[in-house]
């Protein structure tokens, strides 16, 4: 069966600059309820990677180093 | 991927909010017990209070209510369908639940002299204990957690209860969200803590997450519960509840009561008669949000500058801190607006209702070995305290149970056949992908359940549910991940299912908004006045039957009932 | 025992990330100590962490700490409240602040003698919930402080341990603190009841008139609170108060004292614009219980505001009695 590709817009956002994921760091990842964020191994930094946020927050609170921004998903918005 | 197997004697299913608070009382009774907390997620910011509480609703506080008070209040505001022991179970361990969380670092509203300060929101009983610091709830349980040694395993899925030949509880199964692995575990009980069954109707929004309640909970113990053989109770009496349009977050009107906010329709006008949280508050709700002077909303401009900051920084702080982005988002301020206010997507929940795996004043279901606490065990209108104070009955009731058996014998049967269920959709190639179908059955779910409720419609609905579950076995999962999604589509197929066949086994209307029946308007008491019950009948089938009323332990007497029909507001069956 | 076998290699991998070279990896290795198992192998760990040349490294170990009360960590936690980064002092208040355990206070009491500033201000906030009968002198000592965090703080402890020698001190500063926050917590110290009477309400008069609605706000709930009958004329004039907030608290105070004389004000605010007040007003008069509320009540039963059509029926049958 062929699938198609639709792209969508994320809400979890993480400054690269910022994100210490390189160091070991996994906070984001480990308290999202949902699971929707992934370290980018080859870029060394946190990103959202499924779309099924309940924008609850605590990757952007506990993330040590203020690189993760939530935003509300654009259909709520 | 492979297949692990853990032996333990407690398994508490579930890490949000009952769920550590039964592993740590487990504890207590007998440090020497194996105590193990599997949880989908990650302890540390998982369950409804991911994000920690912003007041107790239901505090049972000497010198401000009593118990017997609080059991007349809840079962007025259940319209008399309940178990009064459990209630009362309940309340009477309310205050020193408190308590405990405030030694544990739970932190409570108190004046400047250290008292608790309880707020006056509803009008005869005074149940209102604010949190504005309650940010850090998930950090205490996880700190009592490790203090108790307990051990917790993250990212794993419960698909199936494994029973004995006798139907006691011998083991779980579960498979994690990351590996794929498949794990056995057998146990002496298994306590349900797995929370509401919050995704089951789809957000107006149509974003599958957008949910009400934390969208992990996708009704899995309530699947657990059913298919190990458990009664349900209640599941016709839904969760709707007000909450902001679109943000579909609780409008917290226990929050800005206390400091003089109030819900209203367009003209800035209060309209709610009924002064509980329950269906007949939503049936006015909805009726005033359809009606010529809606929609809703939440009114907070009349109020002082200093008493809107404070309001701020309690919501935008506490539990769902997103909102204060959300209205940012659309330019709302609450000094100069009013808050538009929706009502929820159904959901099954005891926390906020009555829908839930049945369960004793000893948290105790009718399946031996198996315990249920939290939004998911029926105990009507519960909240977080409720999950807290049950989580404690649960664990403890099932440490002695733990005492006086030994691990059953598990059937291998059992295991391979749900192993060939778990893994099946990844290798299904060409298959559906679980979002499409989630959407479909959540959508289906809003078109024939949502209330009204229509006698044809939940039976269509009912046909379509049936339809889906050819789906089911089509499901394609590419990671482990999708996989999680795709077995939690049958945990809400199945809520899908049971919401349905109870609704349609009540004929009549009961509970405002959340039974309402156009084709049986009215309130039978004669026929009507008992639990329905569900259960997965020996058939295999989903069944239906009632349960007598259990004589009131608080009667309610002439002149309190008549206390409370002064303050109701009797109103002709809606027809909307 | 291959578990804890397990586990020690765990945390023996993360001590060695502690002295890593670099601040990030030991600022993560911190985080990660806390998910171990063995609180007894952390605590050393952490409180090595916490003299870190790195700022970040110890403001994470002071909020790790959170939850441990042995004297070595509460020493170097108060140690921590003088860091020169801001993030790190912060953090270690923050974690004093959840201590629980009241032996902990000998320690805390002991430090304040030297503290200053936001140090003193934050060992008597962690001393508030220990109410401990060490922490009075000096919390009553604190109340000449120059710093109003001090005196805020030091009002909290006094206001727990509600000790009547307190009651003068707070009374003061009820009246004539400079601050009008610590006003207010000072008029709502005053509220517990083995306190001096007459010591208390002219203090709580005074506060009445009080320029900051807020302190006179908390005056009016606290003379309820206390249930001082002779704080009834002053709370019916609280009930003219330019601010409907203050009136909605003297209402409620006028209903739990039974207040008869209240009567003609509270019958006066069920037709205030703010149906808050109105609200208010009709529980109080229930309370009240008196015949005279009797027509004003009747016409609120015509109220747009459907809660105060309703409290007005219940205050009715409750004057009534039917």
């Amino acid at each position: 069966m062929p699938y198609a590709l639709n792209r969508v817009t994320v809400p979890v956002t993480v400054d690269a600059d910022k994100c210490i994921a390189d160091k070991g760091c996994t906070v984001c990842v480990d308290v999202c309820p949902l699971d929707v964020l992934a370290i980018d191994l080859t870029k060394g930094t946190a990103y959202m990677k499924f779309d099924e946020c309940w924008y609850c927050m605590p990757c952007e609170k506990d993330c040590p180093t203020g690189a993760v921004n939530v935003d509300i998903p654009y259909l709520l918005r | 991927m492979n297949t692990i197997e853990m032996e333990v004697d407690v398994l508490v299913i579930g890490g949000g909010t009952a769920g550590p608070m039964a592993a740590v009382k487990a504890k207590e009774k007998n440090p020497a017990l194996r105590v193990m907390v599997l949880e989908k997620a990650n302890v540390k910011r998982s369950g409804a209070i991911s994000m920690g509480m912003d007041g107790l609703n239901n505090a049972v506080i000497p010198g401000h209510a009593t118990p017997e008070q609080y059991v007349k209040e809840i079962t007025v505001a259940n319209d008399g369908i309940v178990n009064q022991k459990t209630v009362m179970a309940y309340a009477q361990h309310s205050f020193s639940m408190i308590e405990e969380l405030n030694n544990w670092g739970v932190k409570f509203e108190k004046d400047e002299t250290g008292d608790y300060a309880v707020k006056k929101v509803h009008h005869i009983g005074t149940y209102v204990l604010p949190m504005p610091e309650g940010h850090n709830m998930k950090k205490v349980l996880y700190r009592q957690l490790k203090k108790r040694r307990v051990e917790v395993t993250n990212r794993l899925v419960a698909t199936r209860l494994l029973l004995d030949e006798n139907g006691a509880i011998a083991g779980a199964m579960a498979v994690d969200s990351r590996t794929a692995d498949f794990y056995v575990i057998r146990t002496k009980t298994v306590i349900l803590a797995t929370g509401a069954a919050g995704r089951l109707g789809l957000p107006a929004s149509g974003y599958l997450f957008g949910t009400y309640e934390n969208p992990t909970n996708a009704g899995d113990g309530y699947s657990l519960a059913y298919h190990a053989g458990a009664e349900l109770s209640g599941i016709e009496c839904f969760q709707i509840n007000p909450l902001i349009k679109d943000y579909n977050g609780p409008s917290c009107a226990y929050v800005t009561g206390p400091f003089g906010g109030y819900t209203a329709n367009a003209k800035g006008d209060r309209f709610i008669e009924c002064d509980y949280w329950s269906g007949q508050m939503m049936q006015e709700f909805y009726r005033e949000l359809e009606g010529g002077n809606g929609p809703v909303f939440l009114k907070m401009d009349h109020l002082a500058e200093e008493t809107i900051s404070q309001i701020e920084d309690i919501l935008h702080s506490n539990e769902r801190p997103s909102r204060g982005r959300f209205h940012e988002g659309r330019g709302l301020n609450y000094r100069d607006g009013m808050v538009e206010m929706h009502i929820s997507e159904i959901g099954l929940c005891s926390g906020h209702s009555a829908s839930g795996v049945w369960v004793n004043e000893r948290a105790e279901t009718t399946v031996r070995g198996l315990y249920a606490a939290g939004d998911l065990a029926c105990v009507p209108h519960n909240y977080m305290l409720g999950a807290f104070v049950y989580g404690k009955f649960a664990g403890e009731s099932a440490a002695e149970y733990c005492a006086e058996h030994t691990p059953a014998p598990v059937d291998e049967h059992q295991i391979e056949e749900e192993r060939a269920r778990v893994w099946g959709p990844l290798s299904v190639k060409d298959g559906l992908p679980p979002a499409q179908v989630e959407y479909k059955l959540r959508r289906m779910v809003n078109d024939y359940l949502q209330p009204p409720k229509v006698t044809r419609k939940m039976e269509i609905g009912l046909q379509r549910f049936g339809e889906i579950t050819k789906d089911l076995a089509r499901l394609s999962a590419a990671d482990p991940h999708e996989l999680m999604r795709a077995m939690e589509i049958h945990f809400i197929r199945d809520c899908a299912e049971m919401a349905a066949v109870a609704s349609l086994y009540r004929k009549e209307s009961r509970w405002g908004l959340y039974h309402y029946r156009v084709d049986y308007p009215d309130k039978n008491d004669q026929d009507w006045f008992v639990h329905v019950q569900l259960k997965k009948g020996e058939d295999g089938n989903m069944t239906c039957f009632t349960r007598p009323i259990a004589p009131y332990i608080v009667p309610l007497d002439e002149q309190e009932k008549t206390a409370y029909e002064k303050l109701r507001i009797i109103k002709e069956p809606a027809t909307i | 025992m291959n578990e804890l076998a397990n586990q020690n290699e765990e945390i023996s991998a993360i001590l060695a990330r502690l002295i890593d070279p670099d601040p990030g990896v030991r600022r993560i290795a911190v985080l990660d100590l806390l998910d171990t198992d063995d609180y007894d192998l952390v605590a050393p760990a952490l409180l090595q962490a916490l003299g870190d040349q790195d700022a970040s490294v110890r403001a994470e170990a002071a909020i790790a700490l959170e939850g441990f009360e042995t004297p070595e960590i509460i020493r170097g936690l108060l140690m921590a409240l003088t860091d020169e980064a801001p993030e790190v002092a912060k953090a270690a208040a923050q974690s004093l602040a959840e201590l629980k355990s009241p032996v902990t206070g000998v320690l805390l009491v002991t430090a304040l003698s030297t503290a200053k500033g936001f140090q003193k201000a934050s060992i008597l906030r962690a001393l508030r919930e220990l109410r401990v009968p060490a922490s009075l002198a000096p919390a009553l000592a604190a109340l000449n402080d120059t710093d109003d965090t001090v005196r805020a703080a030091a009002l909290g402890v006094l206001g727990y341990l509600k000790a009547p020698s307190a009651v003068g001190p707070i009374a003061v500063l009820a009246t004539s603190d400079k601050a009008p926050q610590v006003r207010r917590i000072a008029v709502g110290a005053l509220g517990f009841e083995a306190a001096d009477l007459s010591a208390i309400l002219p203090a709580l008069i005074t506060a009445l008139r009080d320029e900051f609605w807020q302190v006179r706000e908390e005056s009016v709930a606290t003379l309820g609170k206390l249930g001082m009958d002779q704080g009834v004329p002053y709370l019916i004039e609280a009930m003219m108060d330019e601010y409907w907030q203050v009136r909605l608290k003297a209402a409620r105070s006028l209903g739990k004292l039974r207040s008869r004389e209240a009567v003609p004000v509270l019958s006066k605010a069920l037709f205030h614009q703010v149906s808050n007040l109105r609200k208010e007003a009709a529980v109080a008069l229930g309370e009240v219980g008196d015949a005279r509320a009797i027509p004003a009540l009747e016409k609120a039963l015509q109220d747009p505001d459907p809660d105060v059509r309703k409290l007005a029926g219940l205050a009715l049958s409750q004057i009534t009695g039917k």
